[in-house]
């Protein structure tokens, strides 16, 4: 039985009205059909390409236009963007706030993306911060949550999340040549302040619908953090520590919200932790086949359980 | 031939509609509650951070036992033995897929998809070992080596047909790339053939789907039409850019021998494929086609100045973008003005919590990526210089 003849039988038994069958037979049909996805997909690739020419131009052409030229034109679509934004966005509100429009969005992400490779070029030429670029970054992770809080944009949120983790000196590309303390301090450091502002926000009600955006970084970040600490070869014991007490929060905080992604991360983090702890010091391969072997088994049937329990449907 | 019935997957389908409907607002909470018992179904999903999970951990237990099988059991044994035992794995894997679905009731669950998926990979390791003695692929095979990847391809045909999971026909157009490799060595030749097959597929799945146009098939045929699609155009765009993602396909390698005639075929048809694609979508309102058909048209603009052999220029990114912001504008504003925002059948509004939804995992996934590019300067280097511009950030460190 189709979706179309339940609808029709549904009409009959009164379940839906008719004015409902008509709009829901329709969208079964894909009438209308909804380009919303689709356009704001466009605008986002296209912004993204726009901007990465806009820096290779620069990069190539900075020296035959000149300074003026290109500050004045970087500042003028930095004016542009953000006039745009500030003269038809809607009161602030907390709440969540849908978007004037659909390119209101990508405007300000165009606005954001500018402003950064604006400052990167003042700085470059003209060292105004003389390289102090810890400032830069934590200014421009501080103008990016204003503006993600004040249009309601996620996109800007990831940008003033990623600013501030380059303000702590996070990267992840440098992350296997930086495996000493100080790294895996600042990384932890920066996660629990992203988790515990995100949490303090949300509990404020500042626009909780922020808060999976918050905890998703910082719950990545986290883990690998304490990750690399176990996998060093001595001193890993507060590390392990460390890893069981932060599998344990994502397991309670994601069963607790329904955000599996929570429980994934507890299983997948802390499945390749101890495992790395117990199979170090194993030499017979059938030793650790058959750990795999047994453990594996543990894992899903504790993950089937969880799942027939908490979460049978997405 | 599908381990489900009909009527199981039409009341998965009208349960996953009547959900996104009452969270759009469409069905007041009362009416859910009630059509969402007219649809009970006892087929057992979970969502899809488990499922992931649970693929995984079954890829594990499954790769562990066979590996403790020749260490514990089958110590040194000869090449067409260990063959002959994975090919019993294969089948042993599919058997337990089978049984998952029967007696647990198991739908996207992960645990019956890693073993399907394990099944596929023993079979074609274990023809290879039996049939070919482990010979590992080289540029001059075994004649009748193709039988190795035309068995996978088969085979995941079988498991998308049976399970319905659409990555299972990924696998075969891959595994169909691998077949030419055995047949000719002209890579004009490899080529067409691909395209070739690749259209054979389009035109069986064009046939068959014409008939399911509403039912829950629909979405398992648009599928794999779009990536019959998006197979056909990368077939056929000989630009040299795009033979890393052939190669990291396992497909030819790169080359420049095409003749005059082939090469500028392909160059206009490489404009015409995606306005036929796009097209194709749009009047089917079909989601994937079109998102294909838009891919092709993007891959098109990119590759159309090396294929005439024109220098790149910095600004390209920009037009491009521009390009992309113009025609989303345009669309947006052609819809907008039309009678309730609707033309020809198509609207700007979200009809769907899973554009929501989408929109939000990808807004959150950004954020990870994009912290890859927040890369403090080395200050400390005297050859500092001014260039990039990453996203991330907003390119905030990146120098220029």
């Amino acid at each position: 039985m189709t979706i179309l003849t339940r609808l029709e039988q549904w009409k009959e038994r009164g379940i839906v009205s008719s004015e409902q069958h008509a709009q829901l037979a329709g969208l079964s049909r894909g009438e209308p059909f909804s380009l919303f996805l689709e356009l704001n997909v466009l605008l986002y690739a296209g912004v993204l390409a726009f901007v990465a020419g806009l820096g290779w131009t620069i990069t190539t052409w900075s020296h035959q236009l000149g300074d003026v030229l290109v500050l004045t034109i970087l500042s003028l679509m930095l004016a542009a963007c953000f006039w745009y934004c500030f003269s038809r966005a809607p009161a602030w509100s907390a709440e969540e706030t849908r978007s004037p429009s659909l390119v209101f969005d990508y405007v300000l992400y165009l606005g954001s993306l500018t402003w950064s490779v604006e400052l990167a070029y003042i700085e470059n030429r003209f060292h105004v911060l003389s390289g102090q670029w810890d400032f830069y970054l934590l200014a421009t992770a501080g103008l990016f949550f204003f503006l993600a809080y004040r249009f309601d944009n996620r996109f800007v949120l990831s940008l003033a999340l990623s600013s501030l983790a380059g303000w702590f000196g996070l990267t992840i590309s440098h992350w296997p040549s930086h495996q000493d303390a100080a790294y895996r301090q600042y990384a932890i450091l920066y996660s629990l302040i992203v988790g515990v502002a995100g949490v303090i926000l949300e509990r404020r009600g500042l626009k909780p619908h922020f808060l999976g955006t918050y905890l998703n970084i910082a719950a990545n970040v986290l883990f690998w953090a304490v990750l690399s600490g176990v996998f060093k070869s001595q001193g890993y014991g507060l590390w392990l520590l460390a890893l069981l007490a932060a599998c344990g929060a994502s397991l309670a905080w994601g069963l607790a919200r329904r955000q599996f992604s929570f429980v994934a991360y507890a299983a997948v983090y802390g499945y390749i932790g101890v495992s790395s702890i117990l199979v170090r010091d194993m030499h017979s391969e059938t030793a650790i086949l058959s750990y795999f072997v047994v453990t594996g088994i543990a894992m899903v049937v504790m993950l089937v359980l969880i799942a027939r329990r908490f979460g049978r449907e997405s | 031939m599908r381990a489900y019935t009909a009527s199981e997957e039409e009341a998965l389908r009208a349960r996953n509609l009547i959900k996104d409907w009452a969270g759009e607002g469409f069905l007041t909470d009362a009416q859910y509650q009630r059509l969402e018992q007219e649809t009970v179904c006892d087929l057992r999903r979970t969502n899809i951070f488990l499922r992931l999970v649970l693929f995984l951990f079954t890829l594990i237990i499954v790769g562990a036992a066979v590996a403790l099988f020749f260490n514990v059991i089958l110590t040194h044994p000869a090449i067409q033995t260990t063959g002959i035992f994975l090919m019993i794995f294969a089948a042993v894997s599919y058997a337990s897929a089978e049984f998952a679905v029967a007696r647990a009731r198991l739908y996207r669950y992960g645990i019956e998809e890693a073993l399907a998926a394990c099944s596929v990979a023993f079979l074609c390791v274990g023809m290879q070992l039996v049939f070919f003695e482990g010979r590992p692929y080289s540029p001059t095979p075994h004649e009748m080596e193709f039988l190795v990847p035309a068995a996978g391809a088969i085979a995941s045909l079988w498991i998308w047909r049976r399970f319905g999971l659409f990555y299972a026909f990924l696998a075969a157009m891959i595994f169909v790339l691998w077949l030419p490799g055995h047949w000719t060595s002209s890579h004009a030749a490899q080529h067409l053939i691909v395209a070739a097959l690749y259209a054979a597929g389009l035109s069986a799945v064009a046939a068959v789907r014409a008939g399911h146009r509403f039912t829950y098939l629909d979405e398992t045929y648009s599928i794999a039409e779009a990536l019959l699609w998006l197979g056909i155009y990368l077939a056929i765009n000989l630009q040299p850019s795009l033979d890393l993602l052939r190669q990291w396909l396992g497909g030819t390698p790169p080359t420049t021998e095409f003749s005059r005639p082939l090469y500028w075929t392909t160059w206009v048809l490489i404009w015409c494929l995606p306005p036929a694609v796009l097209a194709r979508g749009l009047r089917g309102k079909d989601r994937f086609v079109i998102a294909v058909g838009a891919i092709a048209a993007v891959l098109t603009l990119i590759t159309n100045k090396p294929y005439l052999g024109w220098p790149r220029h910095s600004w390209d990114p920009m037009l491009l973008g521009a390009l992309m912001i113009g025609v989303g504008l345009v669309i947006r504003r052609w819809l907008a003005d039309g009678p309730g925002g609707i033309r020809h059948g198509f609207t700007t509004h979200r009809l769907s919590g899973k554009d929501k939804s989408w929109m939000s995992t990808g807004a959150a996934a950004l954020g990870l990526v994009a912290s890859e590019s927040i890369t403090p300067p080395q200050t400390s280097s005297p050859e500092f210089r001014f260039g990039g511009g990453d996203s991330g950030g907003g390119g905030a460190s990146s120098d220029f």
